[in-house]
């Protein structure tokens, strides 16, 4: 198909999680897709407003994109659950992004609202390819494509997390590495993300991959907190590539259906809202109630859900009294070294591991 | 039990005539001190905004002073404020704290009804009949304390900038909303209203002035509440300007009931749709609201904003950097001010001098 132009994404925030998507989505309309690169070593960040990193990080790509290409996708995610909303700061995403470039680029900032009386997905996408000059029909159908390619993507997530660099989790031509046979541990139930978020849990039983050495002497650390904080290397200074050269196996709140997460939070005085703040808090309290060695909560400096919760979770931890297994909270922002998280992280380990030696020695560990 | 309920400007007035009139014993927090945003800040995360901390503050004075229950105002989606309950009760729980907590629903319908009806069955069994049947005249009569509060404050924002002997005017609007507080009888307080009217108006004023106009915007509970926002109002006032708000405990009241035919209401309507110039959703909050009253103001010919906000407040920070573009856009001086638990009033001083000799020049320029 002949090329119709290009579409620019910033590599940050959701994309983290729904680049897959994204990407197929466009491609089979016939743009090229260009990501950006991110901020490389002495690149400034761009402060348009004093907001938590990963938003600062949106514009700073943003700007970077502005020139090479045609449009810039910027959607406007509302909501990406049937019940639950996303940050606030989400909302004005497109408009901080049209402000910062002066709106010298074309935005295509649809607005994704999934909850009930909301925006069904497809028709945020057909809107979209209607601006993109497609008809109903050619924009449904890279929307199935879309969709189908997400879904294989999902399967492999967590496969791909433990088994390759941080760096080309979302290089999709790279194919992901079989998994190793031998696992050491009982494998966990696995969901796929709906797109439509929550709805049924469709999460389909399925062993994971062993760990890296696949012999048993990789510690289990599950690793809590938003996809960017997660997978992005500019704001964790690439934590994960850390974690597997000290032999620990990754797991992440994507191998929990949503139905366990539920479980976690359901029966809270109130109702967590938002929906990244409910997998984050049901996921650490499922993990901390056991299944795994240790438990890794990252967050960003500023990011109003996660200190709101972080105090929830600690408060909650202390007065039920339940779990002993080792807690490290890691906060990032633009000052963040990559040494001082060595220090953390080995610190942890040996925490980790000497409680793992001795499992009746209970230890805690909390920091930042 | 002993009702207790957090400081908000003067809503503890209101609180106050309601607990009064109709019999409920209740304890008055101490007022907003360092000792109080100590204790709260000590209890919290540092990136929890502003006002969770003072109202924790608040809630942990007033228990151990001995009271009992907690009644505060419930808040939804998307901003903190909404789940500031499911925190702070756990973090009473882990200190030992003992208490209840009612909440206020934030918007009447049945389903908070009715979440309302399981909180006091408990509380409902202490209450005797003539605490139920004084209660509504006792919200009425709380309403009417929280106009006239409202109507002296707001007399004091155009006496202030006059005023001869600085300083006067503050001093004259404490003692008459004191007079509103200990007013009994609906009589009463319609005689402390007129008094303190006449004596605000009595000040000494110099009427050759022509003062500056300057709005206050923001997250409501930095504009509302002198503590928090270390009495900018006054300050500027005494600076010589002439402050204007629109963010008052009665419009959130209103505006909750969803009474918004009311003219003062239908002002956020007009906010609303001005801030559409910059942003494309409710991001929530008071966040288009304070975009959408700067763009107004500058219409409408006032010299300046001050724009209010706690650290790390979700949808005022997202506000706080498209309005540097609507101040350059609109030609219109725009100053915010990040407020958290850091002694800053000396720093505020500074800031608000210089920003208002920033207007006098502009004036003298054009």
């Amino acid at each position: 198909m002949e090329e119709k132009g290009c579409i620019g994404i910033p590599r940050a925030l959701m994309f983290y999680r729904y680049f897959p998507l994204w990407d197929t989505f466009f491609e089979r309309l016939g743009w090229r897709v260009m990501v950006s690169e991110g901020v490389k070593r002495k690149e400034k960040i761009i402060y348009f407003e004093d907001s938590c990193l990963p938003m600062k990080l949106l514009v700073t790509h943003a700007v970077q994109l502005k020139g090479k290409v045609d449009h810039l996708f910027v959607p406007r995610l509302v909501s990406i659950h049937p019940t639950y909303i996303m940050c606030p700061k989400f909302r004005a995403a497109p408009d901080i992004v049209r402000l910062a470039t002066d709106g010298d680029v074309s935005i295509l900032d649809e607005t994704v609202d999934l909850r009930k009386g909301g925006i069904p997905l497809l028709r945020s996408f057909l809107k979209m390819g209607e601006k993109l000059g497609a008809s109903r029909l050619e924009s449904k159908r890279a929307f199935r494509e879309a969709e189908n390619s997400f879904a294989k993507f999902q399967k492999d997530w967590v496969n791909r997390i433990n088994r390759l660099p941080t760096g080309q989790l979302f290089e999709r031509d790279i194919p992901t590495p079989p998994p190793l046979k031998g696992s050491s541990f009982p494998a966990p139930a696995r969901r796929t993300r709906s797109l439509a978020g929550g709805g049924g849990d469709k999460g389909e039983e399925e062993a994971i991959a062993g760990g890296e050495k696949g012999t048993g002497n990789s510690l289990r650390i599950a690793f809590i907190g938003h996809p960017y904080n997660l997978f992005d290397v500019d704001i964790n200074k690439d934590l994960l590539a850390l974690a597997k050269s000290l032999e620990m196996e990754i797991l992440t709140s994507d191998l929990l259906s949503e139905k366990e997460i539920n479980r976690e939070v359901s029966d809270l005085s109130k109702e967590i809202y938002w929906s990244s703040g409910r997998e984050i808090v049901g996921s650490l309290f499922h993990f901390l109630s056991g299944g795994v060695d240790g438990v890794v909560f990252l967050t960003s400096f500023k990011c109003g859900i996660d200190a709101l919760l972080q105090e929830f979770i600690k408060r909650r931890l202390k007065v039920r009294g339940e779990s002993s297994l080792p807690l490290l909270v890691l906060s990032f922002d633009e000052h963040t070294g990559r040494e001082g998280l060595t220090t953390r992280l080995e610190a942890f380990r040996d925490v980790v591991e000497m409680r793992k030696c001795d499992s009746q020695k209970v230890t805690w560990s909390y920091s930042r | 039990m002993k009702v207790t309920f957090p400081h908000l400007g003067s809503m503890h007035i209101f609180c106050k005539a309601i607990a009064e009139t109709a019999g409920i014993p209740y304890i008055l927090p101490p007022e907003t001190s360092q000792k109080t945003l100590t204790l709260g800040v000590l209890h919290s995360n540092e990136c929890i905004c502003l006002p969770f901390k003072i109202i924790l503050g608040n809630f942990i004075e007033a228990l151990q002073m001995g009271a009992d229950t907690i009644v505060m105002v419930g808040s939804g989606p998307p901003c903190r404020l909404g789940l500031y309950d499911l925190v702070q009760k756990v973090i009473l729980e882990d200190m030992g704290l003992h208490y209840r907590w009612l909440t206020i629903p934030p918007r009447l319908t049945w389903k908070a009804m009715w979440k309302n009806h399981e909180e006091t069955k408990e509380l409902r069994k202490e209450l005797t009949a003539r605490n139920v049947l004084l209660f509504p005249y006792g919200l009425w009569m709380g309403w009417k304390k929280m106009m006239a509060c409202e109507a002296l404050e707001r007399l004091a924002m155009k006496v202030r900038p006059m005023e001869i002997k600085k300083g006067e005017t503050q001093k004259r609007l404490k003692k008459t909303l004191s007079w509103v507080d200990t007013a009994k009888t609906s009589s009463a307080l319609e005689g402390a209203l007129r008094e303190g009217k006449a004596l605000l108006q009595e000040t000494e004023q110099d009427h050759s002035r022509i003062p500056f106009r300057v709005a206050i915007v923001g997250e409501l509970y930095t504009v509302m509440d002198p503590h928090i926002n270390r009495g900018v109002e006054q300050k500027l006032g005494e600076l010589g300007v002439e402050v204007t708000r629109t963010s008052w405990f009665s419009t959130h009241i209103l505006r909750s009931l969803r009474r918004n035919k009311a003219d003062r209401a239908s002002e956020r309507v007009r906010s609303f749709e001005a801030s559409k110039a910059y942003l494309g959703y409710d991001v929530g909050a008071e966040c288009n609201i304070s975009i959408g009253e700067a763009v107004l103001r500058s219409q409408e010919g006032y010299d300046g904003v001050v724009h209010l906000m706690p650290f790390a407040c979700m949808p005022e920070t997202t506000a706080s950097g498209i309005l540097t573009r609507v101040g350059r856009d609109r030609d219109i001086p725009i100053l915010t001010l990040i407020l958290d638990e850091q002694e800053i009033e000396g720093r505020i001083q500074t800031l608000l001098e210089a920003f208002v000799e920033m207007l006098e020049w502009k004036r003298r320029a054009a």
